[in-house]
């Protein structure tokens, strides 16, 4: 894999130096790479000129900034589409953080995050569901297994209601005051 | 990305007039007996017909449903100036596209907000044959209807603050006419729904509660 190993504990990334684009092909056996003990920080970069048509597993954190094209199944780490990462393919991790773009559906264990500019169009189904304001979503949520049941509690309002009506027929229009 | 295209250009012009004012908190009567849906202990599939908005999602989170969000005026909008005009072949192929049905949904509630402001009466007539199928007897469409002569340019956001009071975020202060939907012309227009509950606010917006009819299941 030619993904670029970042070990700084940072959030997002900066992207590095950018080499000239190199073709990619998820299915070609990986190079050699000398065994390291991983830190729990670890985690994985597709920088931006990656472009990767593929599924990708693994077991590190992932940062995506390129464009993947096929699952990304990371079930027990973090995934973060990065501003400039498009992932067109189911995404499945443990927190998922999208600030770019992902054409499918995102599975999170823990947690999925649409940052304001993130843009999902698919289903995410997650115990806890983020959207920040500004974010793009089309799709479906659901946070099966979140508190079930709903408090009855009410903030008291100015009684605004003029006229009400619980019938079969139109409503009668009162003016409004 | 191509696929969300939230500003048409009817929305270009109207951001120049983006108004940040504090958003207003009105109670809602609807909202109050819509929660009593809610309340029914069953995992219920809601529609959202406004912009992805956090703390509402949040607050639905509560009760264990499905949410799917969909945003009308801004797939409406995005065909740009005039919308789907006034004719009647547009509507179908339109909302086909708007709301697919690659995963079979039967939503027990509608959250419409004051979207239907923003629909010509074919439009909204088109829009509702489209949504019925995805409906069952007893599915609660809740919709804001403005009685007034004009509405804000692009519709209001509507947060939920709990389960009997809105704010309301106006992102204009740009204006157009309101197409003042009758009580009448709304059962005629939404036909197998009925009204079941309405209220009108000192503000000016009528709150309905539509029941799909049929036997509840």
């Amino acid at each position: 894999m030619a993904w670029k190993r970042d070990d700084s504990p940072g959030t997002n990334p900066q992207p590095e130096p950018q080499s000239p684009p190199r073709p990619m092909n998820s299915a070609a056996p990986a190079p050699p790479v000398p065994e390291a003990p991983r830190k729990s920080g670890d985690r994985a970069t597709i920088g931006p000129s990656i472009f990767i048509k593929g599924d990708l597993a693994g077991e590190e954190d992932l940062v995506i900034e390129g464009r993947v094209e096929g699952k990304v199944d990371l079930k027990q780490h973090n995934v973060t589409i990065g501003k400039n990462g498009r992932v067109k393919a189911d995404v499945f991790g443990r927190v998922v953080t999208v600030e770019g773009e992902v054409d499918g559906n995102v599975f999170a264990q823990e947690q999925a995050v649409l940052r304001q500019s993130g843009a999902v169009r698919g289903n995410i189904t997650s115990p806890r569901v983020t959207l920040e304001d500004g974010s793009r979503f089309k799709g479906s949520i659901d946070m099966d297994g979140s508190r079930a049941g709903g408090s009855g509690a009410g903030k008291a309002g100015a009684g605004e209601g003029q006229a009400a009506n619980r019938s079969n027929a139109p409503a009668t229009a009162a003016s409004a005051g | 990305m191509s696929w969300f295209s939230s500003s048409g250009s009817r929305d270009k012009k109207e951001q120049r007039t983006t108004v940040e004012a504090e958003p207003q908190i009105h109670r809602s009567l609807a909202l109050s007996a819509l929660f009593e849906e809610f309340r029914r202990g069953r995992k219920l599939q809601v529609l959202d017909l406004g912009p992805a908005i956090g703390s509402n999602v949040e607050f639905l989170s509560q009760f264990g449903c499905k949410i799917y969000i969909e945003d009308l005026y801004a797939a409406h909008s995005a065909r740009g100036v005039g919308g789907l005009g006034e004719t009647e072949e547009a509507g179908p192929q339109f909302f086909a596209e708007f709301l697919p049905t690659s995963e079979p949904a039967s939503f027990d509630v509608v959250l419409a907000w004051d979207t239907f402001n923003y629909l010509t009466r074919k439009e909204l007539g088109a829009f509702m044959r489209h949504l019925a199928p995805f409906c069952h007897p007893g599915t609660v469409v809740f919709a804001l209807i403005s009685i007034l002569k004009t509405i804000p340019a692009q519709p209001i956001r509507f947060r939920i603050v709990d389960e009997q009071n809105l704010a309301y975020e106006v992102r204009t202060a740009a204006t157009r006419p309101a197409p003042r939907f009758v009580p009448a012309e709304l059962n005629d227009i939404l036909r197998g729904f009925r009204v079941d509950r309405s209220f009108l606010l000192r503000h000016g917006i009528q709150e309905y509660l539509f029941v799909k009819e049929g036997e509840r299941r």
